[in-house]
């Protein structure tokens, strides 16, 4: 194909590939030249995955499932950006009209200690699953939706609680941190659940807990340079960092438990 | 009978609000420090620095306790910044062949290990060369620090070490606030002007000495 239809773009894709967890990953360099601006990232590499197909090669793997921002899957580091650059977006929402014509646009899979390479892009989050298990969750039964009012929650509380629930657990707050920091993420746990009445009972236990899982899967440390948030598909705050900071220091002092 | 604290400390967040409490008790001893060194302009001949100083010395042993209090925070505050450091050197093996940030962390944020190293250099010519450990400073102050802060090589190790101090404190100070959970919608603004302000107070103010005393003191007196 020429470069003659205007709607297409030229672009030069170089890409993480990596066989598995243990072996040596190293860039791949593909020119794609039929790229709609229409597209959406994804689908521009399924583009390229059809032609690696086609021509007897391995597909790059790349996570991904929803394709409209809700499930957390799809997590890319585009061109040094978590998500590429666009604010408030996840990858797959991300599409070919934000880069240039002929532009080269590296492709990366997220990079912590903590979430191995399974394969080319695609890693292992299990490390977020084992912090949710340790205490991202209500124990007691909470039964069928109440009725509307029955519990009362002040406005402001359930908002704050809903911002913070609005994390899908993507990990881009991890690959966008400089120290690897898995902080964004657990706060927004420890705010949604600890604000509201049924989470609230285990509001103490909870924080220790998930902390403590946080720091044996081999995050790194806050360090407040808040790229965390500016990468979050979700925007969540910062704020919620200090609020578990805060709350994490009083349980560590209220709770009975002299272990 | 202490193990809950120890745990807790030692965790990734209470290493953070160790790091915090010692950089504002750090804080807090550069604003003494500095009401301290106002005294340097108070009069020409040195009396009320010199007076200031035997104050200080007449507290006697309750300033021993002082200064090895002072010195042990320094001490936490470095090694848990070397700990905190490599964690988080460690916590990402293989780097990001292509790496942008979004605009929130600083130079000053990125530079924290080195701006710290750069006036841990400071303070050992500080402290150990030129003053608290320099038998001279202990017989005539006031004319020792004229004498030192006036000479062009000083006053512009003095100036630029002030300048690295400025650049820790910008992100230092206001960081220190997040990580002991003070964080809101109406303080966080207060807190960003505060920061920057608390940053230009210090390295201005501080650097005031050796800019009077390269270029304004005529020398003589002590
Ligand atoms: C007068 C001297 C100093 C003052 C007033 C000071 C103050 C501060 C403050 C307020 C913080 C913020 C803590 C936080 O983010 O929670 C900080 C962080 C830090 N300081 Fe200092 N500091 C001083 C000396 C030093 C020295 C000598 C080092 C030597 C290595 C150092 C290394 C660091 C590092 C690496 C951090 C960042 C740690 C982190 O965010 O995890 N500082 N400092
Ligand atoms: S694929 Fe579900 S959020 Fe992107």
């Amino acid at each position: 194909m020429s470069g003659a239809n205007p709607d297409t773009m030229r672009i030069t894709l170089k890409v993480w590939r990596q066989k598995d967890t243990d072996a040596a990953g190293s860039f791949k360099t593909y020119y794609l030249h039929d790229v709609s601006p229409d597209m959406s990232f994804l689908e521009m590499l399924d583009v390229l995955n059809d032609r690696l197909i086609q021509t007897g090669d391995e597909p790059v793997a790349f996570d991904h499932d929803c394709r409209e921002g809700i499930c957390g899957m799809c997590s890319l580091v585009i061109n040094g950006q978590a998500h590429g650059g666009d604010a408030g977006t996840t990858v797959c929402q991300l599409h070919m009209r934000r880069f240039a014509d002929g532009q080269t646009i590296h492709v990366e899979p997220w990079r912590a200690n903590a979430f191995p390479v399974v394969r080319d892009l695609v890693v292992d989050r299990s490390a977020f699953d084992r912090i949710m298990a340790a205490g991202g969750f209500i124990s007691v039964h909470t039964g069928s939706a109440p009725d509307a009012n029955a519990i009362p929650i002040p406005q402001e509380t359930a908002e704050q609680a809903m911002d913070a629930a609005a994390c899908i657990g993507c990990g881009a707050c991890v690959a966008a941190c400089p120290n690897s920091a898995a902080m964004l993420f657990v706060s927004a746990k420890v705010s949604h659940l600890g604000r509201l009445p049924q989470g609230k009972a285990e509001k103490d236990r909870r924080v220790v807990a998930m902390v403590q899982a946080m720091d044996a899967e081999g995050f790194g440390n806050c360090t407040n340079h808040f790229e965390c948030e500016a990468a979050c598909p979700k925007e969540i705050s910062v704020e919620n960092i200090a609020t578990m900071n805060r709350e994490f220091l009083v349980a560590s002092f209220r709770s009975r438990d002299l272990g | 009978m202490l193990r809950w604290l120890g745990n807790a400390l030692s965790s990734s967040i209470g290493k953070k609000i160790l790091m915090a409490l010692t950089g504002l008790f750090l804080v807090v001893f550069l604003a003494e420090h500095i009401l301290g060194n106002l005294t340097l302009y108070k009069d020409a001949d040195g009396t009320a620095f010199n007076d200031y100083k035997h104050t200080l010395e007449s507290f006697g042993p309750l300033l021993k306790v002082a200064e090895i209090g002072l010195f042990a925070v320094f001490a936490a505050h470095i090694v848990l910044a070397l700990k905190l450091a490599l964690e988080n050197r460690e916590a990402r093996k293989q780097k990001y062949a292509v790496r942008a940030h979004r605009g929130k962390a600083t130079a000053a944020s990125l530079s924290m290990l080195i701006t710290g190293s750069l006036v841990l250099v400071y303070l050992f010519k500080h402290v150990v060369i030129d003053f608290r450990f320099n038998s001279a400073y202990h017989e005539a102050p006031a004319a020792t620090v004229k004498e030192t802060l006036s000479k062009p090589s000083n006053a512009t190790f003095y100036v630029l070490a002030m300048a690295i101090l400025g650049l820790h404190l910008a992100h230092g100070f206001r960081s220190a606030f997040q990580s002991i959970g003070a964080s809101h919608p109406k303080l966080d603004p207060l807190l960003e002007i505060a920061g920057t302000a608390v940053a230009v107070l210090f390295a201005v103010g501080f650097a005031t000495f050796p800019i009077y005393f390269l270029f304004f003191w005529t020398g003589g007196a002590s």
